[in-house]
């Protein structure tokens, strides 16, 4: 393998963004022919060491129910970063552990779709949580931008759902 | 054998409960706070899942959340480790009806065992020897009055609703008690939403010794011994071991035949623990049951050569307790563990923080159960515990000496911690000498501030 190939030149660079992303202080990675040493210049770094990195790299997979990779240090570069097109847009993210729905009921059309215009306070979804469809609100007002999970999916307290253009 | 549990903790038990999942080839599912994003139990679990924020009654406390959690995960049980939900009977009621398995008792025993005051009455018709008091619970002051003055002073009235000190009064003398009485209802009523209160005897120099019990699901319960915690400081334990000094093998055997009867005709299953206090005649006497692994747990397994939590999950799913445990229990060797926790050495204030180095002993017979690591950061909302050390040795002169030796190499940085406390209580002469009650502490801490 070839280090220096346009395809690990690419990977290195999402790697790159993704680590400065994260305020990571220092980072190293040692494959064979390819080692890579990495610092950056931050006066406030929150100076993550490896195991942090580790679970942050883990964590960057969205599904909560796929497995986290405890080899998450070997293999940095077949990580997809967190997603940068987030900049300046306010996440929805649940409040609550369940089930995300995207419509009232199945067959019935989605609350909200990308493009649609949205309240604070207006129903974007429901999490099923213990048999119970919790209607989930919007709390910001905008136009809806994308959203993360898909029909069925299961999501973790936090997750993020939709991404709203506040205005 | 389940296909999948749900560990519903944090910290060390969360990591000990992974730890038997794994060896025994069960799926682990983490469940955690914001604040535990980067535990070391959600680190090696196959799946975890982030239930709430840092705060407990929000995240480890919220049933719906660890239900929701355990329901999208599709596990088979969920393993409550010790505090948080594990005593919690409506939780094990939900997780039932849920068709989840609880790893612990039905939740019947464990309300019964809750009620402090009802698990005292199971014991004494059980022909456990319970401590002189109240009859019940007591409905006045005067009533009190007459069951104290039978008993003798001095007395204690505690919460039958209660635990960890709260809602307890000791009562030296008569005139002391109304308003004894009364403060000690309003406390309880204001932390367990119930005021009521039973009488016992109070013992001035108690040791507290404990029986750690396994119970299958087909009526068979087995003892394994004790554990001596008394060196305690305001009811929380800083230094066990197993077996106690002052238990004889005669009166191991008796006790422990009494508490298999007893919690076979309760219908107790899995792991509990039942406490007493010895008076300065080696008596017994019953003051509570956990109906739960013990933080302690650790030093019983070290003298049987038991795997307490693997046969909690082994258990639960069905085995008997001839399977888990060897035909002759025996006790080999001696343990001790110290709880080693993120506070001030003196001052005993909690200290939460970043830990920037971090060096484990190890070494022949010395055990760390630990979730810290250099770098991690210990949050401030939960308790202090950061590792349990323990060690075993032939006897308790070499635990001893492994303990110290242990102790001196345990560097945590960034933290305070009460390492040099645990080694003050290790080179003090009547801890070495096995000569304590649960007043060592105090004892201790008032020659170390004259000193």
């Amino acid at each position: 393998m070839n280090p220096l190939n346009p395809e690990n030149t690419d990977d290195l660079q999402q790697l790159i963004d993704f680590l400065k992303e994260n305020q990571v202080a220092e980072f190293e990675l040692d494959r064979g022919e390819l080692r890579v040493r990495l610092k950056f210049d931050r006066p406030q770094a929150s100076a993550a060491g490896l195991p942090e990195l580790a679970s942050l790299l883990a964590g960057a997979r969205t599904a909560p129910a796929q497995p986290a990779t405890a080899a998450a240090a070997d293999s940095p570069l077949a990580e997809e970063p967190a997603a940068d097109p987030n900049a300046g847009l306010h996440i929805v993210k649940s409040p609550i552990v369940g089930t995300f729905y995207g419509s009232p009921s199945p067959g019935a059309s989605a609350f909200v779709s990308v493009g649609d215009r949205v309240e604070k306070g207006q129903v974007i979804c429901i999490v099923e949580a213990m048999k119970l469809m919790n209607e989930i609100e919007s709390d910001a007002a905008g136009e809806i931008v994308k959203c993360f999970v898909s029909n069925g999916q299961p999501i973790e307290f936090g997750q993020p759902l939709f991404s709203v253009r506040l205005g | 054998m389940f296909r999948k549990v749900l560990i519903a903790n944090r910290g060390e038990i969360a990591l000990r409960v992974l730890n038997a999942c794994r060896e025994l080839g069960i799926r682990t599912v983490a469940v955690y706070s914001e604040a535990d994003r980067n535990s070391l139990h959600v680190r090696f679990a196959d799946e975890a899942i982030c239930i709430g924020p840092p705060r407990l009654a929000e995240s480890y406390l919220n049933v719906p959340a660890v239900i929701s959690a355990a329901e999208i995960a599709d596990v088979d049980a969920i393993h409550p480790g010790y505090g948080l939900l594990s005593e919690n009977a409506s939780f094990a009621e939900v997780c039932r009806a849920s068709n989840i398995k609880f790893i612990g008792p039905p939740p019947e025993v464990t309300r019964l065992m809750g009620e402090k005051e009802k698990a005292r009455q199971a014991m004494k018709k059980a022909k456990v020897p319970i401590l002189p008091g109240s009859d019940g619970v007591i409905a006045t002051a005067a009533d009190a009055g007459k069951c104290a003055k039978a008993v003798g002073y001095p007395v204690i009235l505690k919460a039958t609703a209660g635990g960890g000190g709260r809602g307890m009064r000791i009562v030296r003398a008569a005139n002391e008690l109304p308003n004894l009485f009364h403060a000690a209802s309003s406390e309880a009523a204001n932390a367990f939403g119930n005021g009521e209160l039973y009488l016992e005897k109070f013992i001035e120099q108690p040791r507290h010794i404990e029986f750690q019990v396994l119970a299958d699901e087909h009526g068979n319960v087995a003892t394994l011994f004790e554990r001596e915690c008394s060196i305690q400081r305001r009811h929380q334990k800083l230094v066990e071991e197993a077996p106690s000094l002052q238990m004889t093998p005669r009166l191991r055997e008796e006790l422990g035949r009494t508490l298999c009867r007893c919690l076979a005709d309760i219908g107790y299953q899995n792991a509990g623990t039942v406490e007493f206090l010895m008076d300065e005649d080696k008596q017994l006497y019953f003051i509570e049951m956990n109906t739960r692994i013990q933080v302690e747990h650790p030093v019983t397994e070290a003298i049987t050569g038991v795997d307490l939590v693997k046969a909690q999950l082994r258990i639960a799913a069905g085995e008997r307790l001839d399977a888990i445990l060897p035909a002759k229990l025996e006790i080999r060797g001696h343990a001790i563990e110290c709880r080693i926790n993120a506070e001030h050495p003196t001052k005993f204030t909690p200290s939460a923080g970043k830990i920037t180095a971090f060096n484990v002993p190890g070494g022949n017979g010395v055990r760390v159960d630990t979730a810290q690591y250099a770098e991690s950061v210990v949050p401030p909302y939960y308790d202090s515990l950061i590792a349990k050390l323990i060690v075993y040795g032939v006897d308790r002169a070499e635990a001893i000496a492994k303990m110290e030796r242990a102790l001196s190499q345990f560097v945590v940085q960034g933290i305070e911690t009460s390492i040099s406390m645990h080694q003050a209580i290790l080179a003090d002469p009547a801890f070495r000498a096995g000569d304590f009650d649960t007043k060592f502490m105090e004892r201790l801490l008032a020659k170390e501030a004259e000193g």
